[in-house]
C-alpha cells in the first residue's frame, strides 16, 4: 500500500492532465469524480434500477465525502483494523467498530432507503441470528466453567445446555465478521468498478493492462449466467436433468459446463480481437481523461481513521473489555 | 480515385492452423481512398479471414499462416504490430456483445484513442464526433447494456471512427441483426459512404441492404481465389449468373429477375432492389400471370383461429373462414399469458389465442421483445405456462415430464451446441431413444435411420462440438425429432447463418414438413418466411395481431402494424401500377416458371 503513504504527490502518467468538457467549455471541475460526461445525466435513456457496476457516480453533496475520497483511501484506511480485528477476542471492539463504520457510511455515504434500511435493521438482525448459530457450535468444554456466564443456561435439549457464554462467544464472532463486512462497505458502497481501476492503475502503478482487462471480464458475468440458464433448459428439454442424488447433480454439472466453456473460450477470444483492434496494449501507459489524484483529505481521512481506531483499541484493552491474541483457536470473551 | 492505395495486397494466401488448404489464396487488389468495397463469396471462401487480415489480426492475433503481404498505408502488416496498424485500418465485427468493454458509451468510444494515446482533449472531441454521427451522443452516459443489438452494432461503429482510420472494415456487421437494426446501421453507413471521408471493406452476405452503398465488388471463389474484381452494378448485372455459379446470394430483386427472364420476360438491366424490380415490371406491357395458389385453397387453408384480447376485424374474418371440416389442431393456445423471471417480471406474453393444424409451417414473426421466443418456449414446455392454456396433441406441456413431452414436441435452441450433451454424434441421437425406453436393437436402426436422413452417417463418432455448423444445426434438428415428435419448434434456426446455410437448413424443414411434421420457426428473416411459410402469426408488445396463411398475412396490414418491413419481393410487387394481380406475389415460387428454374 504505498499509496497510502501520506503525501504521495498525485502524478499522472500521461499529458494533459485537465479533463476537457466537450459541449461546455472546459469546466473547472469542482470534484475530482464529476467526469466530463455528467453534465447530461439522465438527458436521455432509462436509468437502470440495479446497481450498475460501471455507472459513473453522479455528483454528490460535500457532506457524502466517503464519494469525494480516493478508493485507495477508502481500502487503506480501515485495512489494519480488519486485519488486527481477525486476532481480536470480545464483544466491545468488534461492536464499536461497526458503530463507527455505520456511522460513517450513514453521514458518508449516498444510500438509497432500502439500503439504508439494510444497514440499520438487517445487520443487527444478522448478528443476533448468527450469534446463537455460532453459539451452538461452541465447544463447551472450551469455555471457562468458572465465569458467571458459563451456568446461566438459556436453555436445554436433554444433557445439551446452551449457555449465556456460549452464546456470548457466537455472539463475538459473529460480531467480528459482521465488523470486517462493514468496514469492507466503507469503499464497496463508494466506488465505481472504473474509479478504483483508475486509482489502481494511476496511483498504486498497477499496470493497466491488467486493470481494464479486469473490468471488461467484469462484463462476462451477467453474460455467462444468462447462458447457462439457456443451457441448463435446453438440458431440461433434452431430459438429462433426470435422476436425483450427488451423482446425477455432478454429471449435470459436467454436462453444462462444456456448452458454458466453449461458448466462454470464443466469446473471450472476440473480445480480445475487438480489444486489439482498438489498440488494447499498444503503449506503456495510456490516455487518462479522468485523473485520479491523492489529495490532503485523503491523507486526512486516512490518519484520522487509525487515529481513532488506535484509540477504540487502547481504551477498550484499558477497560479489560477484550484481549488481543494470535491464537485464532483461542475461545474468549 | 487515384490517390496513394491505403491497401495493397499482394498474393495473398492465408491457412488457418488447423485448416488444410489457404482460404483466400492468391489474393490480390487494392482498396483506394473514399471507396466503398464489397467483398462476396460462398461460406468457407475465407471473406471473413480476409477482413481479419486488412488490419494485422492475421497474422499477429490469430493463429494462421500469412503468405504474400498486405501493405496498410505502404507499412507492411506482418512487420508492424496490430496496435500501430490501427491507426490506418478499423475494425467492426459480427457480434455486437463481443465488442463492448466499459461501462459507458462515451467511455467505450474514448477507449481506443486513449489506448493510442491521443490527447485527452481530442479523444473527447473524437467521441463526440464519432458518436454524433451514429447518433448516440445524446446517449452517451448509458451503459452500453440498455442499447438494441442495432444499437450496440452503431456503438461499434463509433468506436471505430473514433480512432481516425482512413480505411473501415466491416465483417458481417448485421449477421446478427434483426431488421430495424440492419436499418439503423445502414443508415449510418450509408451516411459514411457518402462523406467519402473513408474507404469501407465490407464482408455482407445480406446483399440486399449492402448493394445501394458500394462502389466495387471483390469476389472470392469457393477455393479462396479472386474470380471477379470491378464496379458494383456492372459486376452485379452482367455477370449475375455466373455469381449465382459460384454459389454467391444475389439481391431478392435480382434472383426474381433472373427467374423471370428464365420465362421469357427479359428485365434489362437486371434490377438490384426492388424498387428497381418494381419499375422494370412496370415498364414491361404484358406480364404472364403469376402462380398464385387458387383462391379456394388457400381459404380451404386458414385452418387458424388468430384473435387477440382485442379482436380484430379482420382476425375475426379469419376465425370465420375457419370451416367446420378442419381437423383437431395439433396446438390450440387459450388466453396464455406469461412473465419473465417469475411472478412480478413483465408479461411478455400477453393472451394470445393461436391454433395450429396438424402438418402446418408456422412461422411466428415480430420486432425484439415481441415475446415471439417466449410463447414458442411455453407452446414446447421450456418454460411454465398456465395450466390449461396449452395443448400440444392433448397434452400439457408444462403439467408433463421430459420423457413425455419429447414424443411430442421437439424443441431446437438458437445455438445447437447447448443442446448437446453426448459425446459422438450417434450417442446424441441415441439418448433420446434412450429415454423412451426402446430397446437396443430398435434404437440402433432408428438411430441409423436419422443419420442418413440428416446426412450425417460418416460423422456418427465425432464429437457433436467439431461439427461444422450446418451439421450441428442438422444434429439438433435430428435430436429434437428421434423420439418420434410430430411437432417441431425451432427459435430464430437462422439466426448469424448466411443465406447459402438459412436456405439449406429451410430445405430440410419443408422436406420435414412434407413428410407430415408440424413446423413452427421463430424468425425475423420475413423473405424465407414468405418462400417457405405455409402459415405466420404476427405479435407485437406480447399479443397476437393476427395469424393466417401467409399470402395472406403478408398482403394485409399486418406486418405493418407490427413494425415490420415487407419482404423485398413483396415490397417491389405491392406497389405495381400497371400489373394488379401481382400484388400478392410474395414468393419466389409464385412467380411464373420457365424451363430452367433459378431459386
Amino acid at each position: 500500500m504505498s499509496a497510502a503513504t501520506p503525501g504521495t504527490a498525485p502524478t499522472p502518467t500521461p499529458p494533459t492532465p485537465t479533463p476537457v468538457t466537450p459541449t461546455t467549455p472546459a469546466t473547472p471541475t469542482p470534484a475530482a469524480q464529476t467526469t466530463p460526461a455528467t453534465p447530461a445525466t439522465g438527458a436521455a435513456g432509462p436509468a437502470s434500477v440495479v446497481r450498475d457496476p460501471y455507472a459513473e457516480q453522479a455528483p454528490v453533496s460535500g457532506i457524502r465525502f466517503l464519494h469525494h475520497l480516493n478508493p485507495l483511501a477508502k481500502f487503506a484506511a480501515p485495512l489494519p483494523v480488519m486485519l488486527a480485528l481477525i486476532f481480536t477476542r470480545g464483544v466491545a471492539i468488534p461492536l464499536a467498530f461497526i458503530v463507527l463504520a455505520l456511522g460513517l457510511l450513514v453521514i458518508g455515504a449516498r444510500l438509497s432507503g432500502r439500503a439504508l434500511a439494510a444497514l440499520l435493521l438487517g445487520v443487527p438482525a444478522a448478528i443476533l441470528v448468527l450469534g446463537f448459530s455460532f453459539g451452538i457450535w461452541v465447544d463447551p468444554a472450551r469455555i471457562e466453567g468458572a465465569s458467571a456466564a458459563a451456568s446461566v443456561v438459556i436453555f436445554a435439549i436433554g444433557d445439551w445446555q446452551f449457555t449465556l457464554a456460549a452464546y456470548l462467544v457466537g455472539l463475538a464472532t459473529a460480531l467480528r465478521i459482521t465488523a470486517l463486512l462493514m468496514l469492507s462497505l466503507l469503499a464497496g458502497l463508494t466506488t465505481s468498478g472504473p474509479e478504483l481501476v483508475r486509482a489502481l492503475v494511476q496511483n498504486l502503478r498497477v499496470p493497466y493492462r491488467i486493470g481494464y482487462t479486469a473490468l471488461a471480464a467484469l462484463r462476462f458475468v451477467p453474460r455467462f449466467g444468462h447462458e447457462l440458464e439457456v443451457i441448463r433448459a435446453a438440458h431440461r428439454v433434452r431430459g438429462t436433468d433426470a435422476g436425483r442424488g450427488p451423482v446425477a447433480a455432478v454429471r449435470r454439472t459436467i454436462a453444462t459446463a462444456i456448452p458454458l466453456l466453449a461458448s466462454a473460450i470464443r466469446h473471450a477470444e472476440r473480445v480480445a480481437l475487438a480489444m486489439d483492434a482498438r489498440a488494447f496494449g499498444a503503449h506503456a501507459t495510456r490516455t487518462e481523461r479522468t485523473i485520479s489524484r491523492w489529495r490532503v483529505r485523503d491523507t486526512a481521512f486516512v490518519v484520522a481513521f487509525w487515529v481513532v481506531s488506535a484509540a477504540i483499541y487502547w481504551w477498550a484493552l484499558q477497560a479489560g473489555l477484550g484481549g488481543v491474541t494470535p491464537d485464532r483457536t483461542e475461545v474468549g470473551l | 480515385m487515384n490517390a496513394q492505395p491505403l491497401i495493397t495486397l499482394d498474393g495473398v494466401s492465408i491457412r488457418h492452423d488447423e485448416a488444410t488448404r489457404a482460404t483466400p489464396a492468391d489474393v490480390s487488389f487494392e482498396v483506394r481512398p473514399g471507396e466503398v468495397v464489397l467483398l462476396l463469396g460462398p461460406s468457407g471462401c475465407g471473406k471473413s479471414t480476409l477482413a481479419l487480415a486488412l488490419d494485422g489480426l492475421i497474422p499477429h492475433a490469430v493463429p494462421a499462416t500469412l503468405e504474400g503481404t498486405v501493405r496498410v498505408a505502404g507499412l507492411e502488416t506482418s512487420a508492424h504490430t496490430v496496435a500501430e496498424l490501427s491507426e490506418h485500418v478499423a475494425m467492426v465485427f459480427q457480434d455486437p456483445d463481443a465488442q463492448v468493454v466499459t461501462g459507458t458509451l462515451l467511455d467505450e468510444v474514448c477507449f481506443g484513442p486513449e489506448n493510442q494515446l491521443v490527447a485527452a482533449s481530442e479523444v473527447l472531441e473524437r467521441a463526440e464526433r464519432a458518436l454524433k454521427l451514429v447518433g448516440l451522443w445524446d446517449r452517451r452516459t448509458d451503459n452500453p447494456d440498455v442499447l438494441s443489438g442495432g444499437g450496440r452494432q452503431r456503438l461499434a461503429v463509433a468506436c471505430a471512427l473514433a480512432l481516425a482510420a482512413p480505411v473501415l472494415v466491416l465483417d458481417e456487421p448485421t449477421a446478427n441483426l434483426d431488421p430495424a437494426g440492419i436499418d439503423e446501421v445502414y443508415a449510418v453507413l450509408r451516411e459514411l459512404a457518402s462523406e467519402r471521408d473513408h474507404a469501407i471493406v465490407l464482408v455482407e452476405h445480406n446483399l440486399d441492404a449492402a448493394v445501394d452503398i458500394v462502389d466495387r465488388v471483390v469476389v472470392l471463389d469457393a477455393s479462396g481465389r479472386l474470380v471477379i474484381d470491378g464496379p458494383a452494378r456492372e459486376v452485379l448485372q452482367q455477370r449475375a449468373d455466373e455469381l449465382l455459379e459460384l454459389g454467391v446470394w444475389l439481391p431478392v430483386s435480382t434472383l426474381a429477375a433472373m427467374r423471370l427472364r428464365a420465362a421469357g420476360v427479359t428485365l434489362s438491366p437486371l434490377p438490384l432492389n426492388p424498387a428497381e424490380l418494381a419499375a422494370a415490371l412496370d415498364a414491361v406491357d404484358v406480364l404472364p400471370s403469376p402462380l398464385l395458389a387458387p383462391p379456394g385453397t388457400d381459404a380451404a387453408r386458414s385452418r387458424m383461429v388468430a384473435s387477440s384480447a382485442e379482436a380484430r376485424p379482420d382476425a375475426s374474418e379469419l376465425a370465420g373462414a375457419t370451416d367446420v371440416t378442419a381437423p383437431a389442431p395439433a396446438i390450440r393456445v387459450r388466453d396464455c399469458s406469461v412473465r419473465r423471471g417469475g411472478r412480478r417480471g413483465p408479461v411478455v406474453v400477453d393472451g394470445v389465442d393461436l391454433d395450429v393444424a396438424s402438418g402446418d409451417f408456422l412461422a411466428i414473426v415480430g420486432t425484439n421483445g415481441a415475446g415471439k421466443t417466449t410463447l414458442l418456449q411455453a407452446i414446447a414446455g421450456v418454460i411454465p405456462a398456465p395450466r390449461g392454456s396449452i395443448d400440444v396433441l392433448g397434452m400439457d406441456p408444462s403439467r408433463a415430464d421430459a420423457r413425455a413431452r419429447a414424443r411430442q414436441i421437439g424443441f431446437v435452441f438458437q445455438n445447437p451446441e447447448h443442446q448437446f450433451v453426448a459425446h459422438t454424434v450417434a450417442e446424441e441421437l441415441e439418448l433420446g431413444l434412450r429415454l423412451q425406453g426402446v430397446d437396443e436393437a430398435t434404437r440402433h436402426a432408428e438411430v441409423e435411420r436419422m443419420l442418413a436422413r440428416f446426412d450425417l452417417v460418416e460423422h456418427r463418432d465425432r464429437h457433436p462440438f467439431l461439427l461444422s455448423g450446418g451439421q450441428k444445426r442438422r444434429l439438433s434438428v435430428g435430436t429434437a425429432l428421434v423420439a418420434g415428435a410430430p411437432v417441431l419448434a425451432l427459435d430464430e434456426p437462422t439466426f448469424g447463418q448466411d443465406r447459402a446455410r438459412a436456405s439449406e437448413l429451410l430445405d430440410i424443414l419443408g422436406g420435414l414438413n412434407a413428410e407430415g411434421t408440424t413446423v413452427l420457426v421463430v424468425t425475423h428473416d420475413l423473405q424465407l418466411v414468405a418462400d417457405h411459410a405455409s402459415h405466420v402469426a404476427v405479435m407485437r408488445d406480447g399479443r397476437l395481431l393476427g395469424a393466417g396463411p401467409t399470402a395472406e398475412v403478408l398482403a394485409g396490414p399486418l406486418v405493418e402494424e407490427a413494425g415490420l418491413r415487407h419482404p423485398p419481393l413483396a415490397r417491389a410487387t405491392r406497389g405495381l401500377a400497371g400489373h394488379p394481380e401481382w400484388h400478392a406475389v410474395t414468393r419466389m415460387s409464385q412467380l411464373p416458371v420457365g424451363d430452367r428454374a433459378i431459386a
